[in-house]
C-alpha cells in the first residue's frame, strides 16, 4: 500500500438528504489527503451526480432501500462507483447505456457536454430525464465512465486522474 | 423596491436580490448549495417574478455565482431555462462567476453555447469580488 491509497465503501439509504451528506464527507476526506481543493470538489461532484442518479432511477420497491458507494484510488487516480438495484423493465437503464455510447461518439467530453446543453435547451420542459449529470461528470472531471448490469443491479463507475 | 419576499431560501440554497436604484441591474446573489432534487420547481417561479420585474424596469439581471459552493446538474438545467426565458422576454442576463474556482470556470464557460449576437446574454468571469 502506498501512502495515499484510500478506500471508502459504504451502504447508503436511498434518501435524497444523504446525497449532500456524502458529497461533504467525500470532499472532506479528500481535503484531508490532498491540497488540491479543485480536485476535491471534482471528486465530490462526481460522487453527488452518481448518487443522485442511483436514488432517482434505482428500484426502491423491495429490499432494504439501500445502495452502495465505493470510492478508492491512490496518488493521482481515483475511482467512484455507485451500485443500485434496478427493476428489469426500467427504461432508465437503456438510457444509461445509450448515454455512454453517445459520449463515446464525441472527440472530447467538452464537445459532448456542449452538445448535451443544447439538447437540454431544445427538449420539452418537464420532459423527464435530461441525462446531463453523466455528461457533466465526463466533462468536468475529464474521466472515463462505464456501467455494468448484473441481474437486478447496475454499477456505474467513473475513473479520474487527479 | 425590493422586499423580503425577493429573497429565496430553499434548503441549502439562498438567493439574495440586490438593486441600488430602480435603474440599476437587478443582482441575484447565489450562496450555499443548489442540491435540490427538483430545483426547477423552486427556481422557475422565482425567476419568472424577477424577469418580470427586470423587464418592467428595463434593466439587466445579473446572476452572481461567485460564492455558490455547489450546484447539481438539475440546477444547470434550470439555469438553461432562465437563459431561454430571459431571451424570450428580451431581458439581458449577465452570468457572473469566479474562474479561479475550477468547477465554476468549467460549468459557466460552457454556457457560451447559448450566446447570440443579440447581446442578451453575457458571461462575466470575475476575481470573486463584487
Amino acid at each position: 500500500m502506498t501512502d495515499f491509497a484510500f478506500n471508502i465503501d459504504v451502504p447508503v439509504r436511498s434518501e435524497w438528504s444523504n446525497v449532500d451528506l456524502l458529497i461533504t464527507s467525500v470532499e472532506n476526506c479528500f481535503a484531508a489527503m490532498f491540497a488540491d481543493i479543485d480536485g476535491c470538489h471534482t471528486i465530490a461532484m462526481v460522487t453527488g451526480e452518481l448518487l443522485e442518479n442511483a436514488i432517482k432511477y434505482g428500484d426502491w420497491t423491495r429490499g432494504h432501500r439501500v445502495f452502495r458507494l465505493h470510492v478508492s484510488g491512490r496518488d493521482k487516480e481515483a475511482t467512484v462507483s455507485v451500485e443500485n438495484p434496478i427493476s428489469p423493465d426500467n427504461k432508465a437503464i437503456e438510457d444509461l447505456f445509450a448515454t455512454l455510447r453517445w459520449l463515446d461518439g464525441f472527440a472530447s467530453p467538452d464537445e459532448a457536454y456542449r452538445a448535451r446543453l443544447l439538447e437540454v435547451a431544445n427538449a420539452p420542459r418537464g420532459g423527464g430525464m435530461s441525462k446531463l449529470g453523466l455528461v457533466r461528470i465526463a466533462y468536468e472531471a475529464n474521466c472515463r465512465l462505464r456501467a455494468e448490469k448484473e441481474h437486478d443491479a447496475v454499477r456505474v463507475t467513473a475513473q479520474l486522474i487527479l | 423596491m425590493l422586499s423580503a419576499d425577493d429573497r429565496l431560501s430553499a434548503g441549502d440554497l439562498t438567493i439574495e436580490a440586490v438593486q441600488a436604484t430602480p435603474s440599476s441591474p437587478l443582482g441575484l446573489l447565489w450562496s450555499g448549495k443548489s442540491n435540490d432534487r427538483h430545483p426547477g420547481k423552486i427556481l422557475g417561479p422565482y425567476f419568472a417574478k424577477m424577469l418580470d420585474r427586470a423587464g418592467a424596469q428595463r434593466v439587466p439581471i445579473e446572476l452572481h455565482f461567485e460564492t455558490l459552493d455547489y450546484l447539481n446538474s438539475s440546477t444547470i438545467t434550470a439555469i438553461i431555462q432562465v437563459i431561454q426565458d430571459a431571451r424570450a422576454k428580451a431581458v439581458k442576463l449577465v452570468i457572473v462567476f469566479d474562474p479561479a474556482r475550477r468547477w465554476q470556470k468549467l460549468s459557466f464557460d460552457a454556457l457560451k453555447v447559448f450566446a447570440r449576437d443579440d447581446g442578451l446574454m453575457e458571461l462575466r468571469p470575475t476575481n470573486g469580488e463584487r
